[in-house]
């Protein structure tokens, strides 16, 4: 699964520290989701869509798509 | 319900809290078993360990496994730690239980181990799927 979530944070200029207190979760969450290396739960997938005013699929996509 | 146990779960004071608990049981038995100095070094190193998750700093590890630091990633990896320490645990039990059988045993307390696991996967299996 991949994001967009590190290219949306940049253009916003928001540290991942200040995304995590947004979302309610640790620093190293954020860090694991931009890295691919965790997917998150759906709730907090809708809640990072939302925080950036995109759709989930816009920001979550699979590795095969385009 | 689930959201006051985790919110106790992500206290601070939870897991020293626990580790004072377990300390504080250690000394009760162990004084019961007439080994009162055993009990104290118990309570003493059970209390030194709820003051390392207590004032464990920036680590992630200790932030998770003390309360504060448990996220929706954290649970995650809790809960596969989990599995992996009960998988490490039934074959340790299941191979002590063989071992005991092979040597002329009657596998105790092995088996009796190995039938609660058993019983309890299944049951916890059961619940899970119901409520699924």
């Amino acid at each position: 699964m991949q994001n967009n979530i590190r290219l949306l944070r940049d253009t916003r200029g928001l540290s991942q520290g200040q995304l995590a207190t947004a979302m309610g979760v640790s620093r190293q969450t954020i860090n694991s989701i931009e890295t691919g290396r965790y997917t998150p739960s759906l709730p907090l997938a809708i809640s990072l869509a939302r925080f950036f005013g995109r759709a989930v699929e816009e920001v979550f996509h699979g590795d095969n798509d385009a | 319900m689930e959201t006051t146990m985790r919110r106790v779960f992500r206290s601070r004071w939870w897991m020293p809290s626990f580790c004072v608990a377990l300390g504080l049981a250690v000394l009760a038995a162990s004084w019961a078993g007439d080994d009162l100095r055993g009990g104290i070094w118990g309570l003493a190193m059970m209390t030194a360990l709820g003051a390392v998750f207590l004032f464990g700093g920036r680590s992630e590890t200790l932030s998770g496994l003390g309360g504060p630091g448990r996220d929706e990633r954290w649970e995650a990896i809790d809960m596969r730690a989990t599995a992996a320490t009960g998988l490490v645990l039934i074959v340790t039990v299941i191979g002590a239980w063989l071992w005991d059988v092979a040597q002329g045993g009657d596998g105790s307390p092995y088996a009796q181990l190995a039938a609660v696991s058993g019983v309890a996967y299944i049951v916890a299996i059961a619940i899970l799927r119901f409520r699924s």
